[in-house]
């Protein structure tokens, strides 16, 4: 019996985990569609629990390259309380955020990139709620 | 729109297929015997930690870049510059296979950005056996390339599930711990992007062509540290050799960076923040002519094994 429960827990956990794994590859699939005048290069996918204390955040590192105009578009999974917000910092510097300071977000922030180099994108859901999101990362077309 | 609709139907249904393919147990195509086993690599340790080399490959540049750059510097497509289709047979190793099908990757990014939806198809077949040999094919959705190629439907679309693809072949291949693999995909995948960059300013000596291939000194330092974890392999060896030649040739590349406050404007409803640091890149014919050769004769032994 306990092995049966067992087998059903792994099963369970599986379906779940495949179900996750495949919205999330359809957020992508939609939110890479939407981007506009741009050109696909790459997605990040982020979920985060809920922490109020100390709202977690994930980062990633990218190389970006001289003379391009890159786009970073943001789209948040429904079924969550959390709105993604993005920074794009170079070392200690920010040097963009998706986040007004009214408090309201922008669909994307364009970077243009003159120093080809390593910057660092970080992801988080305002106030620490829980959340899901894609970012796509493109270059937008001249 | 209703065309937009259904390429945006097929995309999500492929990518769902495809999803279960993969949690199917990734096809049904057997091991090849010439294959370089997994273990041998996996009993060794690291040189770098496994979080450092997956973020060194994440990181290595997107061939469309490279293509974008070319296209936007003016330089006309041609044909010659890329590699020929007709050896994948005679690629007999993972090895093999794998940086190849980074070059053949790195030329579809070319034929994309070009539209040459015709050539397209016959890259595709010659990625897909390759793919397929790897058993990571079932990460290209071959039937939605062939119809977006054939009816020159949706180009934007075509570009994102080839570059898309590529990112999630070689996703799943560091997540299945055969990170020596996708090491070998995006090596050929860079050296052939900088083959092509290479052959353009032989022809037309563009400035931002030529910063972009000096400004590749530091994704060369990274290529050189993962690959060199995969050493002790004789194939790996050669390779690590080859593209240390091109490093020589780099030492002669020097990078500065002058500061500047960084501002921001508002385009069409969307921020954009416009960086004011200044790069410049030195980098005298020579040296380029140099590194021109180098990256010929490693690219050449990678069409050639």
């Amino acid at each position: 019996m306990k092995k049966l429960v067992s087998i059903i827990s792994v099963i369970l956990l599986s379906l779940s985990f495949y179900h996750a794994s495949a919205q999330s590859d359809d957020l992508v699939n939609v939110c890479a569609l939407g981007i506009g005048n741009a050109t696909y290069l790459k997605d990040f996918k982020v979920k985060l629990p809920a922490s109020v204390a100390n709202a977690p955040s994930t980062k990633f590192n990218v190389i970006l390259n001289k003379g391009t105009l890159y786009k970073f578009t943001v789209c948040n999974a429904e079924g969550y309380e959390g709105k993604a917000v993005i920074k794009l910092t170079e070392g200690p510097n920010v040097l963009g955020t998706n986040l007004k300071p009214d408090g309201s977000f922008q669909d994307a922030v364009g970077f243009q990139c003159n120093k080809t180099g390593m910057y660092i994108l970080t992801c988080g859901f305002k106030g620490g709620k829980e959340g899901a999101a894609v970012v796509i990362m493109s270059y937008m077309n001249k | 729109m209703n065309r937009k609709i259904t390429t945006l139907l097929s995309i999500l249904i492929a990518g769902s297929s495809l999803l279960m393919i993969d949690c199917s147990g990734n096809g049904s195509k057997k091991a090849d015997d010439m294959s370089i086993p997994d273990s041998i690599f996996e009993n060794k340790p690291l040189l770098i930690s496994k979080e450092a080399m997956n973020d060194i490959i994440d990181n290595i540049s997107s061939p469309v870049e490279m293509a974008a750059l070319i296209k936007s510097a003016g330089a006309p497509f041609n044909q010659k510059y890329l590699a020929q289709t007709n050896r994948v047979d005679n690629l007999n190793t993972n090895f093999k296979q794998a940086l190849n099908l980074g070059v053949y990757g790195c030329d579809l990014g070319y034929l994309n950005m070009y539209e040459k939806t015709g050539s397209i198809m016959v890259s595709m077949t010659a990625i897909k056996k390759l793919a397929d040999e790897l058993r990571i094919g079932q990460f290209f959705d071959f039937n939605t390339i062939k119809r977006l190629a054939t009816n020159n439907e949706n180009l934007d679309s075509l570009m994102y599930i080839s570059v898309a693809s590529f990112n999630n072949m070689d996703e799943f291949l560091r997540e299945s711990n055969r990170s020596n693999i996708s090491a070998l995909l995006v090596t050929g995948m860079w050296i052939e992007g900088m083959y092509l960059a290479c052959q353009v300013v032989k022809e037309n000596p563009e400035r931002t062509v030529i910063e972009r291939i000096g400004d590749s000194k530091m994704v060369l330092n990274s290529l050189i540290l993962i690959l060199r974890n995969y050493k002790s392999d004789p194939a790996f060896a050669n390779l690590v050799k080859e593209i240390e030649k091109i490093k020589k040739e780099y030492e002669a590349v020097s990078v500065r960076y002058e500061a500047g406050e960084p501002e921001a404007k508002e385009v069409d409803g969307m921020l954009i923040i416009i960086q004011n640091d200044k790069q410049i890149v030195d980098i005298s014919d020579e040296t380029l002519a140099n590194i021109t050769v180098a990256i010929e004769n490693a690219r050449n032994m990678i069409i050639n094994l």
